[in-house]
């Protein structure tokens, strides 16, 4: 363990620790476009120039490796100077557009500029184009003339995708980033490339113009588009989200996501959303409140008693498992989660990089409460003798299923939680508007059995409610109330009741989740499908 | 303490005195307004007041030769905006250098404080304000101003340009008070690099 001083300040590093990230561990940012934690070190920007002592020239931090008693200086005036050199050198060719470009506000350039630079240029601004620009290259706009051809974008492509799309074309300062042909970018993981890109060469198609970044707030969340659980920050501006944005987690996604993931902001917004409860009569649907619809539902499951079925939906919480959990215990009821059996798909990769084959972000929170209980064939089976009385869907899954409309049928009475509306909302007889995973607290757990919390970024629309708050007006209307007011507190209960969540709350998960430990049994499982 | 008695005499009628030197103050007013130049109202609408150079009036946004917007929608002035009374939605041009323009720019006059701070923030001078301070509307919805009438206003004249960015150097502030920082940090004077 080399120990070093930085600023004065005496820090113990891991062996291997570059300079730059010993920086980090203790606060000090040194300024470099090239450097990226989760891309190997290039070294060609020459930003993160530092003055080490009994070194004769000014060394690169982001490839010097912390020798024991080495002492560094970031800002010396030796330093200081080598900054704002290579700043004025990268600045010289880069067009002064950020009143047009969308990567201002989040611009490495223009941070730099303003934190080391400051200088006025020796070069006139003029109206001319010098590389291309505005060339469309499918999710990805490219920028040659914004580029300060730091290779991030090459080295992510090389390292992460293996895709090699792009490359450097020409020589000295005519060269410039290019894909082959002007290809587009094909692959699933195009989203990244705007974000590795320190400047505004690289951006999004899909946010191109759409918001200043300033503008925007950002709540931590976890993606819900596959049971990967990639980190992300919901990008929101008055209860809209705008984009998703990856969020580092060195364990679970790095600082990447699918561009899959990245879509799932736009079904928050879509105006097919449920917005209030409704019940089926003779003559059509009719909109109800919450309270109506659910006094009605806790009447019919009164009378159905063990006569009913319950099937949750990995798509939602494990607060809301939890809730609807403990409502079909109350009643008695046929219990099970796995419509289209995500079970089997939740360690399923569909690539090498993040994407999974169970597009549910919350599989293994369903497994890990044991809610495949019954079985949905047999549920189903059921269904269709007649012996279900009342069934309650928390997400609208079995409604798709072709082959589950005879049985459906024969079921007097057919409750659903749903998020959108859809056809096959017909074939149930009550349906509940549920809040989705933008717009509620609480926790998924990924396919690594970590759970992560999942922040409220904005209010649901109309009357959605979160599915736990749903059920827990059911129960509260069978006498048998939860003890619990908040997702927080649900997951309490949660904590109380189910072992591997024993010790756990909302606080102790923390930003980067935490992993629950496995039960000796299911191990065994495990390596037996294995 | 004991507490001061003050006795008041309302005997005393009031003459027909003061009652005159009032009127005749009054009168000497009269006068002066009819047919003298001291007059401190005017014959609005007929007759407008003439403003100052820098007055705040109603925007105006500026036009390319070819006439469409010189705004780049960069949203400066909306970010500028203390009342938050503008509104952008930003689309695309086929200029390589320009790229971007307003497809909406609306500024609701009502929620409007005139305050200036949208021209001193644009970097294209393409909003400024005019002269123009009689705002009249039927509705709420009437006085929020779009794109079009926005642009419309530069040719209208009647009342003159107000407030201009040529009035002062906008960067000069935000400039400043950087210079200051880094002096004071790192103890630099930014100039041309030292070789």
């Amino acid at each position: 363990m080399p120990k070093c001083t930085i600023d004065g300040r005496e820090l113990e590093v891991p062996a291997g620790t570059t300079v730059i990230q010993a920086g980090l561990m203790v606060g000090i940012e040194i300024p470099h476009f090239c450097w990226h934690p989760d891309l190997p070190v290039d070294g060609n920007c020459r930003m993160c120039l530092v003055e080490i002592e009994k070194m004769p020239k000014l060394q690169i931090a982001c490839n010097t490796v912390v020798s024991d008693g080495m002492v560094v200086r970031t800002n010396s005036e030796k330093a200081v100077q080598a900054h704002r050199t290579t700043l004025e050198f990268l600045l010289v060719n880069h067009p002064i557009d950020c009143p047009v470009c969308d990567q201002a506000g989040e611009c490495y350039l223009q941070d730099q500029y303003m934190e080391h630079g400051l200088h006025d240029s020796k070069v006139e601004p003029e109206e001319k184009v010098r590389k291309r620009k505005v060339v469309d290259l499918g999710p990805i706009m490219l920028d040659a003339e914004r580029c300060v051809l730091c290779s991030r974008c090459l080295r992510y492509e090389a390292h992460v995708t293996g895709t090699n799309s792009f490359e450097f074309v020409n020589r000295g300062d005519h060269t410039q980033i290019a894909t082959f042909q002007n290809r587009p970018i094909e692959h699933n993981y195009a989203g990244n490339l705007a974000d590795v890109c320190p400047v505004g060469a690289l951006l999004s198609h899909d946010f191109r113009f759409k918001m200043r970044v300033w503008f925007l707030e950002a709540t931590e969340s976890v993606c819900p588009g596959c049971s990967t659980g990639c980190n992300v920050f919901i990008d929101h501006r008055d209860g809209e989200a705008q984009r998703l944005r990856p969020r580092r987690n060195v364990e679970v996604n790095k600082s990447w996501m699918c561009d899959i993931g990245r879509r799932q902001y736009k079904e928050v917004a879509l105006d097919t959303r449920v917005t209030g409860a409704r019940l089926r009569s003779a003559s059509g649907w009719e909109g109800t409140s919450n309270a109506t619809a659910l006094d009605l539902l806790a009447d019919r499951l009164r009378e159905a008693g063990p006569a009913s079925a319950f099937l949750a939906t990995p798509q939602a919480t494990n607060e809301d498992l939890l809730a609807f959990r403990a409502l079909a215990e109350r009643v008695g009821g046929m219990l099970d989660f796995r419509v289209g059996d995500p079970q089997d798909k939740v360690q399923v990769r569909e690539d090498n990089v993040l994407l999974r084959a169970d597009r549910n972000p919350n599989t293994q929170g369903c497994l890990v409460q044991g809610l495949g209980r019954a079985g949905v064939a047999e549920i189903v089976n059921a269904c269709a003798a007649g012996g279900v009385k009342a069934l309650v869907l928390e997400g609208p899954e079995l409604l798709r299923r072709p082959e589950a409309a005879d049985a459906l049928g024969k079921v007097p009475f057919v409750a659903v939680m749903a998020t959108h509306e859809e056809p096959a909302l017909d074939r149930a007889h009550l349906v509940f508007p549920a809040a989705m995973w933008a717009e509620v607290d609480g926790t998924f757990t990924n396919y690594q059995r970590r759970v992560q919390r999942i922040r409220r970024a904005f209010r649901a629309p109309g009357a959605a409610a979160p599915r736990w708050e749903l059920a827990a007006g059911v129960l509260k209307r069978l006498q048998s109330p939860l003890a619990a007011s908040s997702a927080r507190e649900v997951f309490t209960l949660l904590a109380g009741t189910v072992p591997d969540f024993a010790g756990l709350d909302h606080r102790a998960i923390g930003p980067t989740g935490r992993v629950l430990p496995r039960r000796p049994d299911e191990v065994a499982t495990q390596e037996a499908r294995a | 303490m004991a507490a001061r008695v003050v006795t008041v005499n309302r005997d005393t009628k009031p003459g027909v005195y003061p009652i005159l030197v009032g009127m005749g103050i009054t009168l000497k007013n009269m006068v002066k307004t009819m047919f003298g130049r001291s007059a401190a109202t005017i014959q609005f609408p007929e007759q407008k007041r003439n403003t100052s150079g820098r007055y705040r009036g109603i925007h105006i946004l500026t036009q390319r030769e070819d006439g469409t917007p010189k705004c780049v929608a960069c949203y400066m002035c909306a970010t500028a905006c203390p009342a938050e009374c503008i509104y952008i939605e930003a689309g695309e041009r086929p200029e390589a250098t320009i790229e971007k323009y307003p497809t909406r720019f609306e500024i609701d006059l009502l929620r409007c404080v005139y305050c200036g701070f949208c021209v001193d923030a644009c970097p294209e001078e393409a909003i400024f304000m005019s002269r123009e301070n009689d705002l009249v509307g039927t509705s709420r919805a009437e006085l929020i101003i779009d794109r079009d009438r926005l642009m419309e206003r530069a040719k209208l004249g009647e009342y003159g340009p107000g407030y201009r960015p040529t009035d002062h150097d906008v960067r000069r502030p935000v400039r400043i008070a950087a210079l200051e920082r880094l002096k004071q940090e790192h103890g630099i004077v930014p100039g041309p690099p030292s070789r």
